[in-house]
């Protein structure tokens, strides 16, 4: 540790605190061999002394007492919002839901649901299953004729309008 | 394990339980502490005293998020120090809230009325008591990092890492603030340490 640093060291400790008897002697003893250093010295310790001596500013008798009457309040103000906050309803909940009591319902519940999701499931599957079976039995139906059978449609449906049979004439034929 | 912390974290578990003796034990420890360092960032013993008392009352509201691995002086002062900050920056938004304008009525009377517990001789006292205003002057006249350097500077149990945390700034930076904060209060009071009035014997 060089010298100068020394003097830093003893300076900033001054700027905090008296030194102590041991570092008065030191500081005395850097001085000694550095005097030129002692004008500079002088006006710090006296800037020191002029810092520690300043007065206190006064603190009411009754300063605690009102700081823990504003705290009293302060808490109780903070008790009135946590009954109404949410994390309040969530702390009651957490409270009065605990895993020891929701555990058994909430694993009764999703096998529940659970079950109900498979029956659901197996029942869309046999719908269409059921569907396909009757599509497939749709498509084995052979296909319609062709539309060049209806050509002569016109003519056939004509036949309805023709006169009734002579129904004697027919009988004499026989 | 209890044993294990420092008494102020000890007493913050106890806090943190909802007990008020260990509160109020903490409240006593350190009011005059933070009053010092409330009183010199707003100069005004009143509105100090309402500022101090803010400190403790959110130290009550931050119990629960307190780390007692963490100094609690350095966690107050860093609280004090942000409401401190806060306080100026809402003086300068809105100077006419200032408490300075309700001492209008009393322009009589002195700036601050310190009790001066010392039994000086009249004159001395007359001498002490023109330099503690000019260096009150001095102090109230420095940027408010360097100001807040300087007095955190003077709390005995805070090293110079834990002022830097307070602080929010790296060792050297601290060191760096203090060191031109008083370089700043020697050149404005070069003729008063001169007249070696609150030199001590060593």
């Amino acid at each position: 540790m060089n010298q100068q640093s020394v003097y830093h060291q003893l300076l900033e400790r001054s700027w905090r605190r008296p030194l102590t008897p041991p570092e008065q002697a030191e500081l005395r003893a850097w001085l000694e061999a550095h005097p030129e250093c002692r004008a500079g010295w002088e006006t710090e310790a006296a800037l020191n002394q002029a810092l520690r001596r300043l007065p206190e500013p006064p603190v009411s008798s009754n300063f605690t007492a009102r700081v823990l009457q504003a705290a009293r309040r302060e808490a109780a103000a903070a008790a009135g919002r946590g009954r109404q906050s949410p994390a309040r309803w969530l702390a009651l909940l957490r409270e009065r839901w605990s895993p020891v009591r929701w555990l058994p319902a909430t694993a009764l519940a999703a096998v529940l649901v659970a079950a109900g999701l498979f029956s659901y499931h197996r029942f869309n599957f046999n719908k269409h299953q059921a569907m396909a079976q009757s599509l497939a039995a749709v498509a084995e139906i052979t296909s319609l004729p062709s539309p060049a059978i209806l050509k002569d449609f016109d003519a056939i449906l004509a036949l309805d309008n023709a006169p009734p049979a002579d129904e004697e004439l027919l009988a004499l034929f026989q | 394990m209890s044993s294990e912390l420092e008494p102020d974290a000890a007493l913050m578990i106890r806090v943190k339980q909802g007990d008020w003796e260990a509160f109020a034990a903490l409240v006593d420890k350190y009011k005059q502490p933070v009053m010092n360092l409330a009183c010199r960032m707003v100069h005004d013993p009143t509105e100090a005293e309402d500022l101090a008392q803010n400190v403790f009352l959110q130290v009550f509201k931050s119990a629960d998020r307190y780390a007692v691995s963490s100094k609690f002086s350095t966690w107050l002062f860093t609280i004090a120090r942000n409401l401190c900050l806060n306080e100026i920056r809402r003086r300068s938004r809105h100077p006419a809230d200032s408490l300075d304008a309700a001492r209008a009525d009393h322009e009589d009377q002195p700036l601050h009325q310190y009790e001066d517990g010392k039994t000086s001789a009249p004159p001395d006292r007359l001498l002490h008591s023109e330099l503690e205003q000019k260096i009150e002057e001095a102090l109230a006249a420095l940027p408010e990092n360097q100001r807040l350097a300087v007095a955190l500077c003077r709390q005995e149990d805070l090293s110079y890492e834990d002022i830097a945390r307070v602080l929010g700034c790296s060792l050297s930076a601290t060191k760096s603030l203090i060191h031109r904060g008083r370089e700043t209060l020697k050149q404005k009071l070069k003729p008063y340490l001169r007249t070696g009035v609150w030199r001590e014997p060593q």
